[in-house]
């Protein structure tokens, strides 16, 4: 094992295997479940097979070496690299530029080796110099490390290399070189597909894991906090003064915990369609009430966040110059969906919109109507001298505009 | 609420919560009602029933046996004519329609006051449909829904007219039957009957159902 021993310092005193290693400062893993791990380690396995077929290729033609002692050396080395970036490449720490560069830089001192050890004569004689396949380790591993790019220039610096040195064209040695390319590609390509399947399962198991928590906290405060609350709210509703008082602060609390443990996490996916009345389920409480449909009121993301973020803005104005209380009401039809939101403030006579909208006093509205309209959508605003005011949002349905240009 | 010298109602009231439990039969008692059960238990309640004749149930949805709309249909077919007054936290919605359509008189949520709630509790012993906004809301996606669904031929749905329809639309919104009746121009009962024909059509439309699903099955032996 002599000829290990340049290439050991290369690894820096890590060609010792330690397979007892998970203590501190000792070998990392990859994370249980990784799709790295396997690729890696079948890498390793095709490094060694790579070179036993590379050593039967030798042994048979070492009599026809122009210099068979340094095909020994050379071979040995391949030997010594193999077991050593095998276990370099196990170690995702190590995973980075110098090793990479290392693992060709080996790779490129064997293919430049070859044709003086075998001698260009016998080479083009036809006898395969002793790297053949073994050449395409760093092809792989780059492939692996960085995808479809990192491989094909791997796999052509090796090829070219390997073209160059052999200083004659012969054609075993171009479909070498293209099947590199066609390898590095390939297994690029499939470490791509397999990192992006992997950070969706993670995602789906995340998703999942704090969806089933929240459902977990849900039923508990729903059995026993929401309980007292409604209780305290309830008993204390007739007192007057402090009682009164910490009586509807429970009662608004009540609803605030209602509506948050109701609603549903976001998926963070925005072309998908979501429940209108998840988004409004927010705007719950004690004195705004939203009445919808049973079923779902199923929207695009970008729709219904901006009908949702209108009707808050709607709601913000109610609380501010309404009477407090606000009344939200979701309609579906197969045509359009329409969100009413009225108050039972004083109202206004009908000209005075007109004149209101005149002297610039109509931010909310037009803020809400810009919202509307981008949708598509229609708004009707209607009050009259002691009904309240009343402002209905109207959205088609099948469009899609505002959330492609979102995408773009 | 019960006038003075008119023979009280009978009410049982079925919640899991003790303590919530106990402080409606209180205030129900205070107002003249005459509670004769309270149970936390949907089974308990169906077993008590016939004892007890209550007039009036006041049932919430969720109960930790059995579901409350499942109390609620052993209840109606131990003691028809029972009018049941459903009582639910807000979110869930699905339960709320199934409630009504299998007959329940009115729905509440648990968090209206004391004042509402012994209103609603008259008004429900007197027959009469009590809605909150949120139930108009159910009720109009409802009719929205059985319209659009694909209905098998020479079928009779249940429609809403324009009047019910703008009836239900303003209960949604909040407007007291006053209100709705100022702005229609008409009369208060007529107002509530309208409410009141919109959960109507509904029920029959539900009880049709599932005769019809009975019959598909052979169960109607």
């Amino acid at each position: 094992m002599y000829g290990v021993v340049p290439f050991a310092a290369l690894c820096d005193g890590r060609s010792v295997p330690d397979s007892s290693s998970d203590a501190p400062g000792g070998r990392r893993r990859d994370p249980p479940g990784s799709s790295q791990a396997p690729l890696w380690r079948s890498i390793a396995v095709y490094r060694f097979a790579a070179l036993a077929y590379v050593a039967v290729l030798a042994v048979r033609n070492l009599n026809d070496y122009a210099h068979p002692v340094a095909g020994a050396v050379l071979l040995l080395a391949m030997t010594g690299w193999t077991v050593c970036s095998a276990y370099a490449y196990a170690d995702p720490t190590w995973r980075r530029w110098p090793l990479l560069l290392a693992d060709l830089a080996v790779v490129l001192a064997v293919v430049l080796a070859a044709p003086r050890v075998v001698g260009r004569d016998v080479l083009n004689d036809g006898v395969p110099p002793p790297s053949v396949a073994w050449l395409a380790g760093p092809v792989l591993a780059w492939a692996v490390s960085g995808g479809r790019r990192r491989g094909v220039v791997a796999a052509l610096v090796i090829g070219g290399t390997d073209l160059v040195a052999r200083e004659r064209f012969v054609q075993g040695s171009l479909t070498g070189a293209a099947l590199m390319l066609l390898a590095g590609i390939a297994v690029g390509h499939v470490v791509r597909l397999a990192v992006v399947a992997e950070e969706r399962l993670q995602q789906a198991v995340e998703l999942e894991a704090a969806t089933r928590e929240r459902e977990r906290l849900a039923r508990g405060i729903h059995d026993s906090v929401l309980q007292v609350l409604a209780l305290v709210q309830r008993r204390g509703a007739h007192l007057d003064g402090e009682a009164g008082e910490l009586a509807r602060l429970a009662g608004e609390q009540e609803a605030a915990l209602r509506s948050l443990i109701a609603s549903r996490a976001p998926t963070g996916l925005d072309r998908q369609e979501v429940d209108l009345r998840s988004l409004l389920g927010r705007y719950a409480s004690a004195t705004v009430s939203i009445a919808a449909p049973a079923t779902a009121v199923p929207l695009p993301a970008g729709v219904a966040g901006e009908l949702a973020a209108a009707v808050g803005a709607a709601l913000d104005n109610v609380a501010r110059h309404g009477g407090g209380r606000g009344w939200v009401l979701v309609e579906d039809d197969p045509a359009a969906v329409t969100v009413s939101v009225r108050d039972d403030g004083p109202g206004f006579p009908p000209g005075r919109l007109a004149e209101a909208a005149g002297q610039g006093r109509l931010g909310v509205a037009q803020s809400i109507e810009g919202r509307i309209a981008d949708l598509g959508g229609t708004v009707r605003i209607s009050s009259a001298p002691g009904e309240g005011t009343e402002v209905e949002l109207r959205v088609p349905r099948g469009r899609t505009v505002p959330e492609q240009r979102a995408d773009r | 609420m019960t006038d003075e010298g008119v023979p009280a109602v009978r009410v049982m009231v079925v919640d899991d919560h003790p303590m919530w439990r106990e402080g409606v039969a209180r205030d129900l008692t205070e107002a003249g009602y005459h509670v004769v059960a309270t149970t936390g238990e949907g089974r308990q309640a169906v077993r008590v029933a016939p004892a007890t004749r209550p007039d009036v149930v006041v049932l919430d949805l969720q109960l930790p046996d059995v579901s409350g709309v499942e109390v609620l249909r052993a209840l109606l077919a131990e003691l028809p004519g029972v009018r049941v007054l459903m009582l639910s936290a807000s979110g869930e919605q699905q339960d709320v329609l199934d409630a009504v359509k299998a007959g329940a008189t009115g729905y509440l949520l648990k968090s209206a006051g004391p004042a509402e709630f012994l209103d609603a509790v008259g008004r429900t012993a007197a027959g009469d449909a009590v809605f909150t906004p949120g139930l108009a809301g159910l009720v109009l996606g409802e009719y929205r829904r059985i319209a659009a669904a694909p209905a098998p031929a020479g079928d009779d749905l249940p429609r809403l007219t324009e009047r019910e329809t703008e009836v239900l639309r303003l209960v949604a919104k909040g407007m007291s039957y006053k209100q709705i009746a100022g702005r229609l121009g008409l009369s208060h009962r007529t107002v509530q009957n309208h409410v009141q024909n919109t959960l109507g059509k509904l029920q029959l439309h539900n009880r049709v159902e599932l005769t019809r699903y009975a019959i598909e099955q052979g169960l109607d032996d």
